[in-house]
């Protein structure tokens, strides 16, 4: 007896493996309530009608990303491994700029982790196929970029200080507070909320001004592991971008009730993440040996070229507007690097990076880059601290900062229009008195105050008594600080090793 | 407006006033002095004399700039909670009008 051959199954086309292996794995529950399903994507208030309509446009599936990451992970790893094996360090522009990658490090990965985990959240949760399998690959991509980074960055902790302890750090240190907070607030809000606060306002609206100082920085300053990074998550990041952008739209498409919703997570979402990113404008213009370009140049063209100029326009068809508060942050753009840089290096004797005077060359380029209000900050600020440099101090405050109830930093920014009078913003709510650095960050507090009302303000729980005692030495202990990790860098560990690699004296510099 | 939230959202100030005990926090802000980036937040006994304030804490602790002059304070113009006011020195924060979080502001 013959058998009759069997004709091969013909292989499916990629657009047919995708509906295979995502949207064709869904099914609709019959023993129970969709709502008993997915009981979190109702009461924020979001009318969704059609699933089915959430467009993936890159239609991964797990073989085809899995394949794709491990190839680029091998790349990354090659060139960790040589970099190493050369001394690479040896060839960055100067120690000092560690302290960008200090700030990274300290700042990012852990976060990175936050994000892994509520996209791992919404991979469950959301009710639509093609939206789960977007959020489990973001959720994949999180958790590798929170690997990669600290993979990246191990090689300098063997020679540098403040890169031993970033992940208590993150749940102590006063600066670090900042980006903890806002991981935090984003990843308490509901399902859609989140998907507006990190997939569209931070991934969409200022990825760009995070990500590309730092990657330019590295590129520009010898850092060869951070841009091979920055190389290997940019294909992510475009993805993430993408899937902000679609989330964005689906909802406004949905139900035209859902517009209000999601221009008040808007107004509230760049606020937060523009106040975050102003530590992303010191490092640009202070922390950077070789800058790439100012802080104000990058907003002009990462955030009011293309958002304001390109996508707020695209948007403007739903009912969208630019966010709320969005010009204070255009007026601020020429002082924010000043100001920012002003509270780290009066603070950096209780932070995890050190801080200096800009020298003759570091003020040349931000005369130039800001020739309107860097001589102002020079004459009332500068210039004082380098005469006690030169009677052999260092001007570090004695005493401790004013803190934004919202963005949780010292309240150095200033009213519009007069960038020597700070601004002070005060609610009271419940007879309880809540302070605030500018217009946006009190906007978010009034629309939410159960919420903010119990951040967790570094300032307040020292006097309280929760972070170790009462003095400097008791909270730097309790941080996990050692000596080396903050304070001055000319005369730091890092800077006398610096020289002494290149066989230079601290007068030679 | 409240919290959206799946259950009724409502938790206590991480930072209310009971959880100081005599004390409070007080801000200090030195007007029109970039120097110190910030206005500084201090605890204090709600009882402690105003003078005390001036004399005792503020006249040290401002010397880290070098420009300082300690009796420039004794001339200075004084606000709490954004309303110009002539401390009683010999009174305590508290009869002056200094609360818990209060912004004790001055220009000298």
């Amino acid at each position: 007896m013959t058998i009759p051959a069997q004709k091969p199954a013909r292989k499916l086309s990629m657009k047919q493996r995708y509906s295979a292996l995502t949207h064709d794995l869904d099914w609709t529950p019959t023993y129970v309530q969709e709502e008993q399903v997915f009981p979190y994507t109702t009461f924020e208030g979001i009318k969704i009608h059609d699933w089915s309509k959430w467009e993936d446009p890159f239609r991964l599936t797990v073989e085809s990303y899995t394949k794709y990451q491990a190839e680029k992970d091998r790349r990354l790893y090659a060139v960790l491994d040589g970099f190493a094996q050369s001394q690479g360090q040896l060839g960055l522009t100067d120690a000092r700029y560690m302290n960008a990658m200090k700030i990274f490090l300290q700042g990012i990965p852990i976060h990175e982790y936050d994000a892994h985990r509520n996209f791992s959240y919404l991979a469950r949760h959301l009710n639509g196929p093609g939206a789960r399998f977007a959020a489990l690959c973001q959720s994949l991509d999180e958790l590798r970029h929170a690997q990669t980074e600290v993979h990246t960055l191990s090689h300098y902790n063997t020679y540098f200080d403040g890169m031993h302890d970033w992940k208590k750090w993150s749940d102590r240190v006063w600066y670090l507070s900042v980006p903890k907070s806002f991981f935090e607030d984003a990843v308490t809000a509901g399902p859609f909320e989140w998907l507006i606060a990190i997939g569209f306002s931070f991934e969409y609206l200022l990825t760009n001004l995070l990500f590309v100082p730092f990657m330019s920085g590295a590129a520009f300053n010898g850092d060869l592991p951070t841009m091979t990074f920055g190389f290997s998550a940019q294909s992510d990041e475009s993805r993430h971008m993408t899937l902000g952008l679609e989330a964005i739209k689906f909802m406004l498409e949905q139900d035209e009730d859902n517009l209000p919703i999601v221009q008040a997570w808007l107004d509230k979402w760049f606020w937060r993440g523009y106040r975050l990113i102003a530590l992303v404008a010191g490092m640009m213009d202070y922390m950077l040996p070789r800058r790439v370009m100012s802080w104000k140049e990058a907003f002009e063209l990462y955030f009011e070229e293309q958002m304001l100029g390109g996508l707020f326009k695209d948007l403007e068809y739903y009912g969208i507007k630019p966010p709320r508060h969005v010009q204070w942050a255009i007026d601020e753009k020429e002082i924010l690097s000043h100001q920012v840089y002003w509270i780290l290096y009066q603070y950096s004797h209780a932070a995890a990076f050190t801080t200096t005077i800009p020298n003759a060359e570091d003020q040349a380029w931000l005369e130039e880059a800001y020739p309107e209000t860097r001589p102002m900050y020079r004459d009332s600020v500068w210039d004082k601290a380098q005469r006690v440099m030169d009677d052999g101090g260092r001007f570090f405050n004695p005493g401790l900062p004013q803190l934004c109830t919202v963005c949780q930093i010292p309240m150095g920014f200033t009213e519009p229009g007069d960038p020597m009078i700070q601004c002070q913003r005060q609610s009271v709510y419940e007879g309880e008195r809540y302070d605030f650095c500018s217009d946006g960050c009190q906007w978010i507090f009034d629309r939410e105050p159960t919420k903010y009302r119990q951040s967790w303000l570094p300032v307040h729980q020292i006097f309280q008594g929760n972070c170790g005692g009462p003095t400097l030495p008791d909270v730097a202990a309790w941080y996990g600080l050692q000596p080396g990790d903050g304070g001055e860098y000319l005369g730091s560990p890092d800077n006398l090793n610096w020289l002494e690699w290149h066989g230079q004296t601290p007068k030679e510099a | 407006m409240a919290v959206t939230a799946m259950y009724d959202y409502d938790w206590p100030s991480r930072s209310r006033a009971e959880l100081y005990g005599d004390d409070q926090l007080v801000h200090v802000w030195w007007r029109g002095n970039p120097y110190f980036v910030s206005a500084q937040t201090f605890r204090f006994p709600k009882a402690m004399p105003f003078g005390a304030l001036v004399n005792d804490v503020l006249k040290g602790f401002y010397t880290a700039d070098p420009d300082f002059v300690p009796e420039s304070l004794d001339s200075a113009m004084w606000r709490i909670d954004h309303q110009d006011v002539t401390p009683d020195l010999g009174a305590s924060l508290a009869d002056n009008g200094v609360g818990h979080k209060s912004l004790v502001e001055f220009s000298i």
